[in-house]
């Protein structure tokens, strides 16, 4: 039942449109059946001769008008299904957005294969194809039949049931049949196309691996043996495809043979007149239209499983968040933040070891401290708990006594974070800054840009502050990437600052360079800098050392110098300069 | 479009085979509308339906014949495309082989991915798509239109004069629409880009505390990308709907005029019903031109795209046989002469006018901010990349490029972030010596430092790691490649910034273990950590494609030049 939960709603919200779509879209079909209908009938009639011109005046005017409305049907109908659709989409968009929202600083950790949000993304997109391809043709043929076989039905019921029997074919045999055959080979093919992928992404990805390795032509061998196995599966279903409209046409010609019989056994019974022979035999040719199409808009059904998983985790995911607006603690004077942490300890689960184990820390208002420690020291699970993000298991963390995981909501207010890769909007220069402060004037965003030295290289842009990011960023490098963040963060003006390695990366004069102008503007605020190397800390109060999840070294870079044989070494590794004196 | 089409194998013959059985569909169409056509005149004149017997099964015949050639049709132009499709991606594979890291890495290793798989499959759609519609165009209408001058003059003249009407105003209404498309391309791409770009800086929102308020952005970026798109729409399907007008304009008229003729006599009914069944057909293969328009054209694009590719100049890896294959011995010597080195056309020199000369078993540091041209020089010692112009000697005798493969046999190279293929951990260990045994890769991995992790991971040696596996840190990929490293025993190591990305304390042991894979080796290691060098037997500063100096250590020091600058300008931590 989950499953609908992306499709079925929407239907309900726009129940108004839906029916007027199926109604145009029936409405174009009749009239493409009128037109040949009466083009019959009026040669018919007109081939009998009558006395008067009059007598074909009504059948000459109806086709016009059948010809001119069905283009223009045909044209509404396709607007307005589009329009729903992306009214449907735009719907979709702001529910996956709330699903991930609470979950943003743990989509990194959590979905590390590939590029999971540009890949959600592209699912809810795919999933125009649910309406536009499969359930407005699919409700379209089924209608029109049953439009058919009660039309046939006031004439002739054997004929009715027999005509029901062909359509039943077209409408429902085919298609089952067509997606009991394909649904296998879809999913194969899903799978040996993924794996094709995957292997490629490997192989241009660690290109100079086999290139080096001599195994390039090796590759390539092994790559062409995956890809003549998928095309196996495409050609297979490519020869069902045309086979299965072959057979399609093939039930439209009996149809009409019938339709002739039948139409010549009713003139001869004088059941219609000789008028309507060519009118009924005629209709056919548009009718079939309608149904012919309806076979593929089944086969489709497969193709979107896959996107409807995807987003069915995401509901999972979202129902085991916990509820942030619990959680409605305020610290009113936020000039003065002095952030404790003491005995704090972390593990993912009970069982599990922990990734913090008894760490203490004090920060005050301006201290600045720096975090170094290898990948899997827990570094990022600290600075999670500093902001509130995950409790700890054992301990506190406060800030001015209040517990920080019930500030959660306030916390942007009292820290902002510069991390490795802030991502820059695809806005303009200054509404990237101005994200720091909404209500930031163009006068701050120019302070804030000459702070941090991008005064110049905005001047240089084509359109200045407006220009756009995706054309500014080709020009922007890493460093000059940072430093917007940092404008961002110094319109933000939050007490404290987290810097998470903003500078890896970087080469060593970009790295100088960018960190002499943050200690130099972040002046005056508590300063929390994970870093992987030593340089600048003689600028920070404190430097911890975590291993393994726990403190291994202590104090400001003096005392660490004075008292840490192991500090000294890293420190002179750091500046060669005192290994040659 | 498609004059390039001539160009793939068999293609004359495809072409061929799809006009014969175009004429056939097409005379078949005719033969069906004209028995139908007779069926129910004979019929509307009164005659027995026993009579018709053989009429009816002459139009049934007609009928499946044309359906049936329809499917040959489709199976020969997939066969086509299959066979076209292949070849270009072998070929393009190849290229990419061939052009090497460098290009893949400029080009982005996503959309070179997406054209293998999505541009090709979209280029097969093209072929498959375009070979029977061309025909059916070329063929099809101007058949139906001789059989009906034949039936009736006055029906042809309609026909006639309305399909250029019909064809004009599809070109004007879609240019029209590409106009407009044109005209909000910035603004739309941004809008279309709008969630995408949301969800990507999610975390950056969260942190500025907007992530909430901008939910509300969503949904109005959203109404915008609609409106946007609907103003395009609803030009864009004008055209399609020109095509239905005038189609159904033209067939109404038709009808229309036959009905006229029939009221004043001069026309019979098996004439006029004839020609009524066969009007919408002359229009039909315009029409599914029209439908698929945007699929071929998306295909012929990305096929142009690919073409491009495989075009690209590339001098060829040398063939083996004719040159010499020194080995590297101790005794050995590398000379680069004049070495420039521009990566694209009126670019810069990212390599100018550079000459070293490397010997035997040294330990080289290749030192410079970054810019400098440490990573170019390897590159080109790598034989990622031939040389604008200069020259090298191995041995002393000449040899175009080091892209060969019997100098890429003795090198290892070790990047800054080592690729990890998504596999088991000794796979990747033995990605250079596939044939090693178990027993040699734990060796390697013990000395590359990896025992530990080996021993904690769940299926220790079997483990999948890299992509759809385990993710190593960046320490641990570097160990990977070390552990590569002791197990190929090349003599040759090529290093690039193996370091920049480590923690202090993870690059100090890193450097312990390198130091050991270093011995009886050339190596040559570009990067911006000073302090390597005191272990180098010799270094080459670059600065701006050029060596500034080189010498060793010491050397460099006394002459108090850049090195010595670097040295105490206190950048050389970072």
């Amino acid at each position: 039942m989950r499953q609908e939960g992306w499709i079925r709603p929407y239907f309900r919200t726009y129940v108004r449109r839906f029916l007027v779509i199926i109604a145009l879209g029936i409405l174009t079909v009749c009239c493409a059946c009128l037109l040949m209908f009466t083009s019959g009938y009026l040669i018919s009639k007109s081939a009998l001769r009558p006395e008067n011109i009059l007598m074909v005046y009504v059948p000459i005017v109806l086709v016009r008008t059948f010809g001119i409305s069905r283009a223009a049907l045909h044209y509404v109908e396709r607007l307005a299904s589009h329009d729903m659709v992306l009214r449907i989409l735009s719907q979709m968009r702001i529910r996956l957005y709330h699903l991930l929202e609470p979950q943003a600083l743990f989509i990194s950790s959590r979905f590390r294969t590939g590029d999971m949000l540009s890949m959600l993304s592209e699912d809810i997109e795919y999933l125009q194809n649910v309406y536009l391809r499969t359930v407005f043709p699919s409700i379209v043929a089924l209608v029109i039949s049953g439009l058919v076989i009660a039309g046939l039905d006031s004439f002739d019921v054997s004929f009715a049931l027999l005509m029901a029997l062909y359509l039943f074919v077209l409408v429902c045999i085919l298609p089952a049949v067509s997606l009991w055959l394909t649904k296998k080979r879809t999913k194969q093919l899903k799978h040996k196309r993924n794996r094709l992928y995957t292997k490629l992404t490997d192989s241009i990805l660690g290109m100079s691996d086999w290139m080096i390795s001599g195994r390039a032509s090796q590759f390539i061998r092994t790559y062409e043996t995956d890809e003549q196995a998928a095309m196996d599966v495409e050609r297979s279903m490519h020869r069902w495809a045309s086979l299965r409209s072959f057979i399609a046409q093939c039930v439209v010609g009996v149809i009409v043979v019938s339709i002739v019989y039948w139409a010549g056994h009713q003139y001869a019974d004088r059941h219609i007149e000789s008028v309507m022979i060519a009118a009924f035999v005629l209709i056919v040719f548009p009718l079939m239209d309608a149904f012919v199409p309806m076979s593929e808009a089944i086969e489709r059904i497969p193709h979107y499983q896959d996107s409807l998983n995807r987003l069915r985790t995401m509901d999972d995911a979202a129902r085991q968040e916990t509820i942030e607006d619990a959680y409605t603690e305020q610290i009113k004077d936020r000039s003065n933040i002095h952030i404790h942490l003491e005995n704090v300890s972390y593990a993912y689960s009970d069982a599990a070891e922990p990734v913090l184990e008894d760490i203490s820390l004090d920060i005050p208002q301006g201290k600045k401290i720096m975090i170094i420690g290898r990948s899997g020291a827990g570094k990022s699970t600290l600075l999670k708990c500093i902001q509130g993000a995950i409790p700890p298991s054992k301990g506190k963390v406060t800030m001015n006594g209040i517990d920080t995981h019930a500030l959660v909501i306030q916390i942007p207010q009292i820290i902002s974070v510069l991390n490795q890769k802030p991502h820059l909007f695809d806005t303009t220069v200054s509404n990237n800054i101005r994200l720091g402060k909404r209500s930031a004037s163009d006068d701050e965003i120019r302070r804030a840009a000459e702070q941090v030295r991008l005064e110049r290289l905005i001047a240089t842009l084509p359109e200045g502050y407006k220009t756009p990011m995706h054309e500014a960023g080709q020009r922007f490098s890493g460093g000059e990437r940072q430093r917007v963040a940092l404008a961002r963060i110094l319109l933000q003006d939050t007490p404290v600052v987290i810097l998470d390695e903003p500078t890896v990366g970087l080469d060593p004069r970009t790295e100088h360079e960018l960190l002499a102008t943050i200690i130099q503007t972040l002046a005056g605020k508590s300063l929390i800098w994970v870093t992987h190397h030593l340089a600048f800390a003689e600028h920070m109060d404190e430097i911890i050392f975590l291993e393994k999840g726990r403190i291994v070294m202590q104090g400001s870079h003096l005392e660490l110098m004075k008292r840490e044989p192991r500090y000294r070494r890293l420190y002179e590794l750091d500046h060669p300069n005192f290994i040659t004196g | 479009m498609g004059r390039n089409l001539l160009r793939y194998k068999g293609s004359k013959t495809v072409m061929l085979s799809i006009g014969c059985l175009t004429l056939i569909q097409s005379a078949a169409i005719v033969m069906q509308a004209k028995w139908l056509a007779e069926v129910i005149s004979a019929l509307f004149a009164g005659e027995l339906l026993n009579e018709q017997f053989t009429d009816i099964m002459l139009f049934l015949l007609a009928f499946l014949l044309r359906h049936g050639t329809a499917l040959l049709q489709q199976r020969i132009a997939y066969r086509f495309a299959e066979k076209t499709g292949e070849s270009m991606r072998k070929g393009l594979i190849n290229q990419l082989f061939t052009l090497g890291p460098i290009f893949a890495r400029q080009q982005g290793a996503g959309s070179l991915v997406t054209l293998v798989r999505e541009g090709v499959l979209q280029f097969r759609t093209f072929l498959e798509l375009f070979l029977p519609r061309m025909m059916g165009t070329a063929i099809t209408p101007v058949l139906i239109l001789i059989y009906i001058y034949m039936q009736d003059v006055w029906s042809g003249i309609i026909l006639t004069v309305t399909m250029p009407i019909l064809i004009i105003f599809m070109i004007l209404i879609g240019l029209a629409a590409r106009r407009q498309m044109e005209r909000q391309r910035t603004s739309y791409q941004v809008l279309s880009n709008h969630f995408v770009d949301s969800l990507r800086g999610l975390e950056t929102l969260k942190f500025l505390g907007q992530s909430r308020a901008h939910s509300e952005t969503i949904g109005r970026v959203s109404d915008k990308y609609r409106s946007a798109t609907m103003r395009t729409l609803r030009v864009a399907f004008l055209s399609s709907f020109a095509l239905d007008f005038f189609t159904m304009l033209s067939v109404a008229t038709v009808a229309v005029s036959l009905g006229l003729r029939l009221v004043e006599g001069n026309m019979v009914l098996v004439t006029a019903l004839t020609v009524l069944i066969l009007a919408p057909e002359y229009f039909l293969p315009v029409r599914m031109v029209g439908a698929d328009y945007h699929a071929t054209l998306n295909g012929k694009e990305a096929g142009e795209a690919i073409q491009s590719i495989i075009d690209q100049p590339s001098v060829d890896m040398e063939p083996s046989d004719h040159v010499p294959r020194p080995f590297w011995t101790k005794d050995s010597t590398l000379q680069l002469s004049h070495i420039h080195l521009q990566r694209e056309e009126d670019g810069t020199m990212s390599l100018d006018d550079v000459s070293i000369q490397l010997h035997g078993i040294q330990k080289v540091g290749i030192i410079g901010e970054s810019g400098a041209g440490k990573s170019s020089l390897i590159d080109v010692l790598a034989g990622f990349f031939h040389p604008t112009s200069g020259t090298i000697k191995v041995d002393g005798i000449e040899v175009s490029s080091l892209a060969n493969e019997w100098w890429q046999e003795q090198v290892t190279y070790i990047p800054q972030h080592p690729y990890i293929f998504g596999g088991s951990l000794a796979d990747n260990v033995r990605f250079y010596a596939p044939e090693a045994s178990m027993g040699d890769v734990k060796e390697a991995v013990h000395r590359a430092g990896l025992s530990d992790l080996a021993e904690k991971l769940p299926n220790g040696y079997d483990e999948i790691i890299g992509n759809g596996g385990r993710q190593l840190s960046g320490g641990q990929e570097q160990r990977v490649a070390l552990a590569r490293a002791f197990l190929c025993r090349r003599p040759i190591i090529l290093l690039d910034e193996p370091t920049a990305h480590l923690d202090i304390e993870t690059e100090t042991e890193l450097k312990e273990t390198m130091l050991s894979l270093f011995e009886d080796k050339l190596v040559l290691l570009a990067t911006h950590r000073l302090h390597w060098m005191t272990d180098m037997d010799y270094i080459i500063v670059m600065d701006q494609g050029k060596v500034a100096e080189s010498g060793t250590h010491e050397d460099l020091l006394a002459r108090k030049g850049a090195y010595y600058k670097m040295i105490h300008s206190g950048l050389g931590g970072a």
